[in-house]
Parts: C-alpha cells; sequence; structure tokens
C-alpha cells in the first residue's frame, strides 16, 4: 500500500522541528527558512503544517512543460528531476497549495519529495503531528 | 542490458545514450549541448568516448556519447590519448570563440589548455552556439528564438532580429544556457528579454510576482487550467490553505492530545 504523510494540525505545537529537519536533509546550510513545511500559525497556539500533499491529480505535473515532474505510481510521491529541471517556475505559480518552492539562493526547484521514503519532518516531529504511515 | 565503461560493467537500459548511463553512473565526460529536457543534439562534441564491441574484430571509434544508443557489451573508454587530443582541440577552438566565459576557462583547464592557439574573436560573447536554448524553447513550444547566419555571423537571434512575437519570457533559454550568456531584466513588475518587455504577474494579495503574463496564458491555453489559477503566490495559497486546514481541525487542549 501507498505510504502518505499524515498531518493532525491539532496535535502540532509549531515548535518547527519540521523545518530544520527538512532544510539540514536537503541542503548544505540547513536554513529553517528554506525548508519544504512551513508550520503556519493560523490562531492563538493553532499551526497547521502546510507541506505537498502528493496529490493525485497533481497541477504541478500538468503544468510542467518539459516532464521534469512525475508521479510515481508505486511510491505515490511527486519526484522532481534535476537534470530535466529548466526552472521555468510554471509548477510554483500553477500549485493550488504554494507547495512548490523556488529556493533563491541555489537557484533551483525545492519540492517534496517525502526524502524518497523516509520523510526526516515525520521522524524527527516530537508530537507525532506528522507520522508517515 | 551491460555495458562496460573504462573496464567496469554497468547495467544499461533500450533506447538509452551511452551518456545517460556515464551520468547515471557519475562518470566524469564534460558535454556542454546535453541536457535531459532536450533531445540529444551533439553540437559541443566534448562527450566524445571510444567505443568497441567484441564483435567487431577489433575496430575502434570516437563518437559522441550523446548520440550513440547502448548496445549489449559495448566497450566504451572515455579518456584515451586521442580522445583527450579531440577534446582539448575543441576546447582550444571554443576558448578562441569565447575567451571570456568562466565555465570554458574552468574546463579549458582541466585539460590543460590555458590559452588559446587561435587568434581569439574581438567582439567575443560567451554563446558556444550550442543551440540549447532554441531547442529547449522548440520543446516548450514556442519556437520563438532560432540559429541564424552562417560560419564567423552565426549567432542565437529571433526572427528579422526584432521582438520575437511567439515568447513568453519564461527565463527557459536562460537558465538552460550552459555558459550563462543569455541576459535578462527584472524591473519592478516587467521583465526585460530578447529585446522584448513582458508584465510579470502581480499576487492579488502580495503583489510577488512568479511567472510572466503571457506564460500565465499560454499554460492556462495548452494545459486547460482555469482562468484564476495564477492569481495568487504560493506564500498567500499556503496561508489559504493553512486557513482552510484549520476550519476543519477540531482543536483541543494540546497536553492531553500529546500525553495521549
Amino acid at each position: 500500500m501507498i505510504k502518505r504523510l499524515l498531518v493532525t494540525p491539532s496535535l502540532c505545537i509549531g515548535c518547527r522541528t519540521c523545518e530544520l529537519a527538512c532544510s539540514l536533509t536537503h541542503q548544505e546550510n540547513g536554513k529553517p527558512g528554506r525548508s519544504r513545511i512551513y508550520p503556519l500559525e493560523v490562531g492563538k497556539e493553532q499551526f497547521v503544517p502546510v507541506v505537498c500533499l502528493q496529490c493525485d491529480d497533481p497541477a504541478c505535473v500538468k503544468s510542467c512543460p518539459v516532464g521534469a515532474l512525475a508521479l510515481e505510481e508505486s511510491t505515490g510521491y511527486i519526484r522532481l528531476s534535476y537534470e530535466k529541471c529548466i526552472k521555468c517556475r510554471a509548477c510554483v505559480a500553477a500549485c493550488p497549495f504554494g507547495c512548490s518552492l523556488v529556493d533563491e539562493d541555489q537557484d533551483k526547484i525545492v519540492k517534496c519529495d517525502l526524502c524518497e521514503g523516509n520523510p526526516a519532518c515525520a521522524r524527527f516531529c516530537p508530537t507525532k503531528a506528522l507520522v508517515y504511515k | 542490458m551491460k555495458i562496460q565503461i573504462n573496464g567496469r560493467w554497468y547495467k544499461a537500459f533500450e533506447g538509452e545514450m551511452v551518456l545517460d548511463v556515464l551520468r547515471r553512473e557519475k562518470i566524469d565526460v564534460p558535454a556542454l549541448c546535453a541536457h535531459e529536457a532536450v533531445e540529444p543534439f551533439g553540437s559541443c562534441r566534448l562527450c566524445m568516448v571510444e567505443i568497441t564491441h567484441e564483435n567487431w574484430g577489433g575496430w575502434k571509434g570516437n563518437v559522441t556519447s550523446c548520440l550513440y544508443p547502448v548496445e549489449d557489451k559495448l566497450r566504451v573508454t572515455t579518456h584515451t590519448p586521442k580522445i583527450n587530443e579531440l577534446r582539448k582541440m575543441i576546447l582550444n577552438l571554443l576558448l578562441a570563440r569565447c575567451p571570456n566565459a568562466p565555465e570554458i576557462q574552468k574546463l579549458a583547464e582541466e585539460y590543460g589548455v590555458t590559452i588559446t592557439d587561435f587568434v581569439p574573436r574581438p567582439d567575443a560573447d560567451d554563446c558556444i552556439l550550442c543551440g540549447l536554448c532554441t531547442r529547449v524553447c522548440a520543446e516548450m513550444g514556442f519556437y520563438a528564438i532560432s540559429i541564424v547566419g552562417r560560419g564567423y555571423g552565426r549567432e542565437v537571434g529571433t526572427p528579422l532580429n526584432e521582438a520575437p512575437p511567439d515568447c513568453t519570457g519564461c527565463l527557459a533559454c536562460v537558465n538552460i544556457c550552459p555558459t550563462h550568456c543569455i541576459k535578462y531584466e527584472d524591473v519592478g513588475n516587467v521583465r526585460k528579454i530578447w529585446d522584448r518587455e513582458f508584465e510579470l504577474v502581480p499576487c492579488k494579495r502580495c503583489g510577488k510576482t512568479i511567472i510572466t503574463r503571457e506564460f500565465a496564458d499560454r499554460l492556462i491555453k495548452d494545459k486547460n487550467l482555469p482562468e484564476d489559477y495564477f492569481d495568487l503566490c504560493d506564500d498567500c495559497k499556503r496561508d489559504d490553505i493553512a486557513k482552510n486546514m484549520s476550519k476543519l481541525v477540531i482543536w483541543q487542549d494540546k497536553k492531553e492530545e500529546v500525553k495521549r
């Protein structure tokens, strides 16, 4: 069965460990603001971790003009091929949830790939608001 | 299918080119005009390798690896004296054409070419005429730029040297250029490229810009997307989804729930 990243906002305490885990996993500099996951504050002590939902009918894949993004049927995540990507930012503009991002420092598109099947954010979440199952 | 590269056996798949295997296995072969997004073209000639096969009776050949399809038990050598000589000559010529391009300088130095033996072009730019920009433009379906002219006057240009009517300002050509020689400018909500000005779509809420109006219209038309698809930027869309999701959540006392 395909595993999903399950987000339970009511459990999120907004500690931003997931941001740190994400940027340290994917980047050399480990800037928390350059992560693929964003716990956004929506009310007093209420946080919603916004992360790519790996849609079944993804707008990013549809909008990519060179086919660099592809939904992998077997694993259920959307994979970005950096060899193919031409950085036209069509996916950034197209994602209805704003979860395809541009890293201006490294000049590349960043998108959650569930760490290719072992998401660091879920491993480090102290309250189990993020669970990969 | 298996092919032998520098004496080691590697897995290869039907329909692949030799360069695809070299890149996947991270074997160092210089290639400037090859990009996965477009079909191989073989214009820079730097990815030359020596090939042979046990059934070929000792025959050896030098081919561009980006254009040579793999076959079973193919033997590839990436660095032979002959190949290095060829690459040196190509870099020598490229250095005469683009003496100021840092990418070419670096690559030439790796092969021991620091000063070109030819007369450097006086009106040099950094373009190596590999055609990647024109090919990616065609791949996107725009065909806005093309290689024009012959010989010394060959260059990448727009139709009739005027502002290209089919360009959408997507910057695919800028991003793919191996020597980063295509220039553009973003001032406020206006993008200037190829002597043409494009309006960048501002976010209706915060004003952040991502892509041009022309590119957005093209995507909406080609991919059958809704008209209001590009009205908001990614930051505002994230805020929206957080707010919408929070309405569905039953907020409980956190301490209790975490304990559970």
